[in-house]
């Protein structure tokens, strides 16, 4: 590896400095006792190196939760957004990198989305390494590791950060600088021992390498009914899911005849997702939206896009009110081994 | 070179509305050369109404001249905001989607057009396909259901069909009113019911369109009459919202119906769940 170099933690500030010549520079930050949020950093302090999993993936400044498609003025002359902002994403997991890639396919997929692809552009992702903990499951999804998706990746080793650069985009902003150092020997056999040694870290796991078949083998099974009863419908698992892209097209109209046409999040767990004219509902209780959403995560609509769409981050299991994204435990369930404990059961209380 | 915009529709202009029943007008528009290419039959454009929304709309009709008729049935914000509107008024279209009856294998067959109430709208476009090049296909037979035959639509359309004698048309209706004006012979019954008088067998290509309902009964009479599932061809009714496979409302199973469809053969939704319950009756 040619481009791989070593970091001081020392100099990560004059990193970050560089970082911030490209745009406004997003890393997670502790906002409460047990969670994160990407924000807007200026300074190392700021950045929590620590944090596994944000309450939102990185998605939300890929494909924002609201955004305007075009405007209109009265007499329908028609002005498209600018999406050209430069930032940087800093801190994205390989889970979130997974999740980028997919939502990558979706969005180019032709015809392309230009907003999505023009927003795109101008985004300088910075992966970082990470340590599971008892939610990842990111190494049964095959989404442990990537190998592209990101500009530049950070591998904690210890007192350095084992720098990856894989673009051109990184390489020139990182052009002529000496707190980025050509990696040597010892520094990549950190680097090789940490991802060696990482596979072994995770408790979260199921073995099957035939989820579609899995899926389609037991979808009748008991496990989608007793969840599906559980569901509350509140949405949850798709907002805080890396690769969940749903939307809904809304109008934004003013008094004058002007306005904009929009889009914002949408869930597939929501009642009227499925609804058509004449009040058809294809998907009407929470049983058939649940298995949906497990079939498309899992199973990953195999037909429209020939990968699954989960990368095994966890969130939905921390999120879910109901407690019942254990996607871990649901995968065991189909299976027919049944004797694992629910992700949810709480330790005892001495 | 920068992608376009996908979700910019085309100024269409309003140019003639026709009451066809007190709740499904046809209207025509025409816009600007080049901007909407050919609507193949069982394709379908979205329909912008600036201020209020836009929803997907089935084009009813073989636009070989320029012209796009939509017929449309008046059942949400959008629609009845474009009842609202006058001829000369101007709204978006973008368009057309989705991969319409696969009329290149339709060719040189026997073909049977099943349409229940407004499903009439794509056959309709498909019909036309054929009438324009009847040489192509051979034999053609139209059932067309409706709840009351208040409700037929297309009416001196079919009343010339009728008069034609290089094809079999069965219109029915659960409730009929007597005397029809001009004279139709809705019969009293059901779409299906019109299948079973129909002289049909394997040899037939089938076109479906119309509510989800009916779909397992058309179906099994279909069946029953020999046509075999990669032979039988299914509008399915979903809300696509963006129409070019992102927003996820119109999935079916593992595919987009606004991509891979809205048309499907039985064959390949045998496996799906949802359109299961519906299908395989």
């Amino acid at each position: 590896m040619e481009k791989s170099y070593v970091l001081s933690k020392e100099d990560f500030p004059r990193f970050l400095e560089r970082l911030k010549q490209f745009g406004t520079v997003y890393a997670p930050t502790k906002v409460s006792e047990q969670s994160f949020a990407f924000k807007a950093v200026e300074r190392e302090e700021e950045i929590a190196f620590e944090a596994l999993r944000t309450i939102l993936p990185p998605k939300k400044f890929l494909y924002p939760q609201r955004e305007t498609l075009f405007s209109y003025d009265e007499s329908g002359n028609i002005t498209e957004p600018e999406v050209n902002q430069p930032l940087v994403i800093f801190g994205a997991h390989p889970c979130d990198l997974s999740g980028m890639k997919v939502l990558d396919d979706i969005f180019t997929a032709p015809p392309g989305d230009s907003l999505y692809i023009e927003r795109r552009k101008h985004i300088l992702v910075v992966g970082q390494s990470c340590i599971p903990d008892k939610y990842c499951f990111c190494e049964s999804m095959g989404t442990d590791s990537v190998k592209d998706g990101y500009d530049l990746f950070l591998t904690d080793i210890e007192d350095h950060f084992f720098v990856e650069v894989a673009t051109p985009k990184a390489a020139e902003l990182f052009n002529e600088c000496d707190f980025l150092i050509q990696a040597s020997e010892p520094y990549k056999q950190a680097f090789k021992d940490f991802w060696h040694n990482r596979k072994d870290l995770f408790s979260n796991r199921f073995e099957t390498s035939n989820l579609p078949a899995l899926l389609d083998l037991e979808a009748n099974h008991p496990v989608w009914e007793e969840l599906g009863q559980k569901c509350l419908s509140c949405g949850n698992c798709t907002f805080v899911c890396p690769t969940c892209y749903c939307f809904d097209i809304v109008e934004i109209a003013n008094f004058n005849g002007s306005g904009q046409r929009g889009r914002e999040w949408d869930s597939c767990q929501f009642h009227g997702f499925a609804k058509v004219a004449g009040n058809f509902n294809f998907r009407p209780g929470p049983v058939d939206r649940l298995k949906f959403w497990y079939r498309h995560k899992l199973h990953g609509f195999q037909d429209a896009y020939e990968f699954p769409t989960c990368v095994g981050c966890g969130r939905c299991t921390v999120s879910c009110p109901a407690e019942i994204d254990d996607i871990v435990g649901v995968v065991v369930r189909l299976e027919g081994k049944d004797d694992r404990k629910s992700i949810y059961a709480k330790e005892p209380v001495l | 070179m920068k992608t376009p915009n996908p979700y910019i529709p085309t100024k269409a202009l309003l140019r003639t509305i026709f009451k066809m029943s007190e709740d499904n007008y046809l209207f025509q528009f025409t816009v600007e050369p080049g901007t909407i290419g050919r609507c193949m039959p069982g394709q379908f454009l979205e329909v912008w109404i600036p201020g209020v929304g836009e929803c997907p709309i089935s084009v009813c009709s073989d636009s070989m001249d320029g012209l796009i008729e939509l017929c449309v049935h008046r059942t949400g914000r959008v629609t009845d905001a474009l009842f609202k509107m006058e001829e000369g008024d101007w709204l978006g279209l973008r368009g057309p989607y989705g991969t319409g009856y696969p009329v290149e294998k339709m060719e040189g067959n026997n073909i049977i057009l099943v349409a229940g109430g407004l499903g009439i709208a794509p056959i309709r476009s498909l019909l036309q396909y054929i009438l324009h090049r009847r040489e192509r296909f051979g034999d053609l037979i139209i059932a067309y259901g409706m709840r009351h035959s208040l409700d037929l639509l297309f009416r001196h359309e079919m009343t010339s069909l009728y008069s034609r004698n290089d094809m079999h048309l069965f219109i029915g209706a659960e409730e009929v009113d007597f005397p029809e004006i001009p004279p139709i012979h809705a019969q009293l019954g059901r779409v299906t019911d019109m299948l079973r008088m129909a002289q049909f067998d394997g040899t037939y290509l089938a076109a479906v369109c119309g509510p989800p309902v009916m779909y397992p009964f058309v179906i099994r009479e279909l069946k029953e009459g020999g046509i075999t599932e990669n032979n039988i061809f299914l509008s399915l009714e979903r809300h696509m919202k963006c129409a070019i496979g992102k927003c996820g409302h119109c999935f079916v199973g593992g595919v987009y119906a606004c991509k891979e469809g809205p048309v499907f053969p039985l064959e390949d939704l045998r496996f799906i769940p949802e359109v299961v319950e519906c299908v395989n009756c």
